[in-house]
């Protein structure tokens, strides 16, 4: 990465290589006899090929949504390959078994699997395209119960539990994004931890878009039983491509009585080009269910990268006390576009949400917040409080907020507030009074801008978003 | 009255449009047939339309509207209690029709003045040539459909022209009145406040009765440089009525627009105003204030559009949800490009007094230059059990306390109302309505 002393916005994809690795690759197209195909190759059983079959008819009656804020050229579904994994003849043991190119790009990315799994107590479950190729640490996690793995071998191991779950947080119908993902999805985590049970160590998955053209169709379950307490870590990085790339995701969430999940996600895929060419689409559903009393739901975001983003972590607080909470950063520059923010449904009574939301838009981005907060009838005593705030560099792009706030209690606080401003030309000049020249100053003040956020952070993604950000905004300003 | 939906129901509507008499003016002549025209092309909205999501007018189609026929023979007696007691220049339309008896013209009390009041029809050739240009020329009724149909039955109306240089001291009052059911009437008005002027209006929409009847209404007003309006709007329509209102305004170069409107009546109320921040160093204050109950429904739509360096704009919507009432507010703040160094604040603030009252509120930031200071905040909420508790310290009841801080949380946008009348006879409104036992 020979550009690394040049302008860093100018500086090409740092992750940006393609692994090469003999793909199985399934042809292009989307019709039933594909969705038999992926659910063929992963033997799957009957509920599961049925789910998939409903959720295709679902879609095919749906319409595209065109409500948010970002433009994009029509996606061809029969242009895209829905089933991509890598070729391997038996399955591996211990990680010397790996493929070691395999290895050799995780190194590149800066996540070397042992050591992180042994220095930082972080197991790492790789997603390498669609297929779990790698799983440490699981023994240890199995001992005390709980259950971590991909959701195509839990839908072997564990049918049951993926059965009573799968589907009930973001219906097959939901939406567009979510109902392509039901009839097509690939891979992704299951996670399951019993009652009374606190899991030790962050849990955490690498996904990565790799064989060109295939769309990545995640889907994760994560479902906390009561008393339980898991803190859950996703990051992100694809490789350079030229074509856009669909990522339409699902996670669903499940928090029972007096349970506790966090979702922490730090996003850098590919973005495009300074020009605006190429880069990820990314289509995500996210709803956690905080069902039963004085459970908890955590969104942690950190949204760099991706041309598009169009995501709306969710919590749908049903039990009483129950909490929900989302913090996210989203940064744009170029020709980035991101829609992103988040739904607060207040059902049962005395029910808490907060929502920080930081946006940042350079170049010719355009950053939009978009949130709701419906407080039910039901949700007597219900608590709110919003904010989002903006911060604009450079007179090309933009930042738009569209809060949508229904209450339908008068017991309910609901409490909104957003701000936009740029970094002045004062605070630079004290920076600089001060010996601090005007890229770190901005470093620092943007820094400062997104700490509510980074706090929420598990400490190694703290440090690695802090990376990120000046990454990505440095040369923008100035 | 039949009961008829869609496209059908809006041709309807326009029943009798085709009897209006040619005005002298071209243009608004060419207006209203276009207006006809988008009538026919566009549908009714519904709550599938992001601009009416939660607002269903679906009771409204239902119901079929013509214009008045036979004028309601009004007596000054009749409708006295209206008047302002500051306002000597009063245009007065009953169901929509200008009712000369009732109204003083400014031309009745000083010859020599160079500002015109008055209504549409009678107006003079040189007026005319004034309005061309502005009439129709701000409210966009190609997707508004009725903007449209308000447009359609472009008649009569009231027209203000200040010129420039000119203060006017007194209010000018703009009373609207309405009297039969089942009528639907199109009032317009058009004020041009020529550069360095200064003038009050008050556009007022009362009704005699409670009845049914729709009031759809447009209004105008155009800010020359420096010019100053301050324009207070008062919908106290029958709590059966349906109203929808439209307003545009548009700002030049350093002017001021001050806005109070007060949603009252109705039992659908859907008030949209566009202000658009046209040159450098414009200055906007919009205020409002909802006051609803049973099963009322009100709902504002503003959009201030920052086009242009150096502008100013600040906002208070608040609303009072009783019963079953439902409040809606959609406040768009958009900065464009160019519109460095704006500055402008918006805040939304909901009291809501019963578990069955809702309220959907929106507050919206477009912003598209870096160097700004915008910020939005919206609350709902009922009252703060920490005041109501410091004021029981002091001695008074609950209930006393309660009614109290619901009328103060009222007061706050009626004190801003610059006509002393106008403002003792709301307080008192407020008052009457924010008192339970």
């Amino acid at each position: 990465m020979s550009a690394a002393i040049q302008n860093i916005v100018n500086q090409p994809y740092k992750h940006g290589f393609v692994t090469e690795i003999e793909s199985d690759v399934a042809p292009k197209g989307l019709n039933e006899d594909t969705i038999r195909l992926i659910s063929t190759k992963k033997n799957e059983p009957e509920w599961l090929l049925n789910f998939r079959l409903k959720a295709y008819q679902h879609w095919l009656k749906m319409e595209e949504p065109k409500w948010s804020n970002v433009k994009y050229q029509k996606i061809d579904f029969q242009a895209i390959s829905y089933y991509s994994a890598p070729k391997s003849k038996k399955k591996l043991a211990s990680m010397d078994e790996v493929d070691p190119e395999l290895l050799r790009t995780f190194e590149k990315l800066g996540v070397p699997m042992q050591e992180r799994a042994a220095l930082a107590g972080v197991a790492v479950d790789v997603i390498f395209d669609s297929v779990s190729v790698a799983t440490t640490y699981k023994e240890k996690l199995a001992e005390i119960g709980i259950i971590f793995c991909s959701i195509s071998e839990a839908v072997h191991t564990h049918p049951e539990l993926v059965k009573q779950y799968l589907g009930t947080v973001v219906p097959i119908g939901d939406n567009y994004y979510a109902a392509l993902n039901s009839a097509v999805f690939t891979d992704g985590s299951f996670c399951f931890i019993p009652k009374g049970v606190k899991c030790p160590m962050d849990l955490s998955t690498y996904f990565r878009i790799n064989t060109q053209d295939s769309g990545q169709f995640e889907r994760t379950l994560i479902i906390a039983e009561e008393e339980a307490t898991v803190s859950y870590l996703e990051g992100c990085t694809a490789p350079k491509f030229d074509t856009n790339q669909l990522h339409a995701a699902v996670v669903e969430l499940i928090a029972h009585d007096n349970a506790n999940i966090k979702y922490s996600t730090v996003q850098n895929w590919y973005a495009g080009d300074e020009n605006g060419v190429g880069g990820i689409y990314n289509f995500v559903t996210k709803r956690g269910l905080a069902k039963g009393k004085n459970s908890r739901i955590s969104w942690t975001q950190v949204e760099t990268g991706s041309a598009i983003t169009w995501k709306y972590p969710s919590c749908v607080l049903q039990g009483d006390n129950s909490v929900g909470e989302f913090y996210s950063v989203a940064v744009t520059n170029n020709y980035q576009q991101a829609d992103t923010g988040t739904k607060m449904i207040h059902i049962g009574k005395n029910t808490r949400s907060t929502i920080v939301s930081k946006g940042i838009s350079a170049g010719h981005s355009t950053n939009s917040y978009r949130g709701l907060v419906r407080i039910a009838p039901t949700a007597a005593g219900a608590r709110n409080f919003s904010q989002c705030d903006s911060l604009l560099i450079g007179n090309q792009c933009s930042a738009n907020t569209f809060p949508y706030i229904q209450v339908r209690n008068n017991s309910a606080k609901v409490e909104h507030e957003a701000s936009t401003s740029k970094i002045g030309e004062n605070q630079l000049f004290y920076f600089a009074q001060r010996g601090i020249g005007n890229e770190e100053a901005v470093s620092m003040i943007i820094n400062g801008f997104c700490k509510d956020v980074f706090q929420q952070l598990p400490m190694e993604f703290a440090v690695e978003a802090t990376n990120l950000l000046g990454l990505k905004l440095e040369g923008s300003v100035g | 009255m039949s009961v008829v939906t869609g496209d059908s129901y809006l041709k309807s509507l326009l029943q009798g449009q085709s009897q209006l008499s040619a005005s002298p003016l071209e243009r608004l002549n060419r207006l209203r047939a276009n207006a006809v025209d988008r009538v026919s092309a566009l549908r009714m909205p519904t709550i599938r339309d992001e601009e009416w999501r939660f607002t269903d007018i679906s009771p409204l189609t239902k119901l079929s509207f013509q214009p008045i026929r036979i004028v309601s023979p009004l007596q000054v007696s009749d409708v006295e209690h209206f008047y302002l007691a500051e306002s000597v220049t009063r245009l007065v339309f009953v169901d929509g029709v200008y009712a000369p008896h009732l109204s003083t013209q400014l031309s009745d009390i000083s010859k020599d003045s160079s500002v015109v009041v008055s209504n549409l029809s009678a107006a003079t050739s040189e007026d005319l040539a004034t309005i061309e240009p502005h009439l129709g020329h701000h409210t966009e009724f190609q997707d508004n459909v009725f903007a449209a149909l308000n447009t359609a039955f472009l008649h009569e109306g009231a027209f203000i022209i200040v010129p420039r240089n000119i203060s006017v001291e007194m209010p000018v009052h703009l009373l609207f009145i309405a009297t039969q059911k089942e009528v639907a009437s199109y009032p317009r008005c058009l004020l041009i406040a020529g550069s360095g002027s200064t003038v009050t209006v008050l556009e007022d929409y009362v009704s005699l009765q409670e009845e049914t009847y729709v009031t759809n209404t447009v209004a105008e007003i155009v800010l020359a440089d420096n010019a100053i309006v301050n324009h207070i709007r008062i919908q106290r329509d029958s709590n059966q009525a349906f109203h929808i209102a439209n307003c545009a305004v548009s700002l030049a170069r350093a002017s001021r627009y001050q806005s109070i409107s007060v949603a009252l009546g109705a039992r659908i109320s859907r008030y949209n105003l566009n202000v658009l921040l046209a040159d450098e160093g414009a200055e906007c204050t919009v205020d409002g204030l909802a006051l609803i109950s049973n099963r009322q429904l009100a709902d504002t739509h503003t959009c201030i559009d920052h086009t242009k360096p150096h502008c100013t704009s600040r906002q208070l919507h608040k609303c009072i949800v009783d019963d079953a009432a439902h409040a809606v507010f959609n406040g768009k703040i958009m900065v464009r490009p160019d519109a460095q160094f704006t500055d402008s604040s918006q805040s939304n603030r909901n009291l809501l007094l019963t578990s069955k009252a809702r309220v959907d509120t929106k507050p919206q930031l477009e912003i598209f230059a870096d160097d700004v200071k915008c910020a939005h905040g919206a609350t709902v909420g009922q009252l703060d059990n920490e005041e109501i508790f410091y004021l029981k310290s002091r001695g008074l009841s609950e209930i006393t306390a309660r009614n109290l801080l619901t009328y103060a949380f009222g007061a706050e946008i009626i004190d801003r109302i610059p006509i002393a009348s106008l403002k003792f006879q709301l307080e008192q409104t407020v008052l009457e309505q924010t008192q339970k036992s």
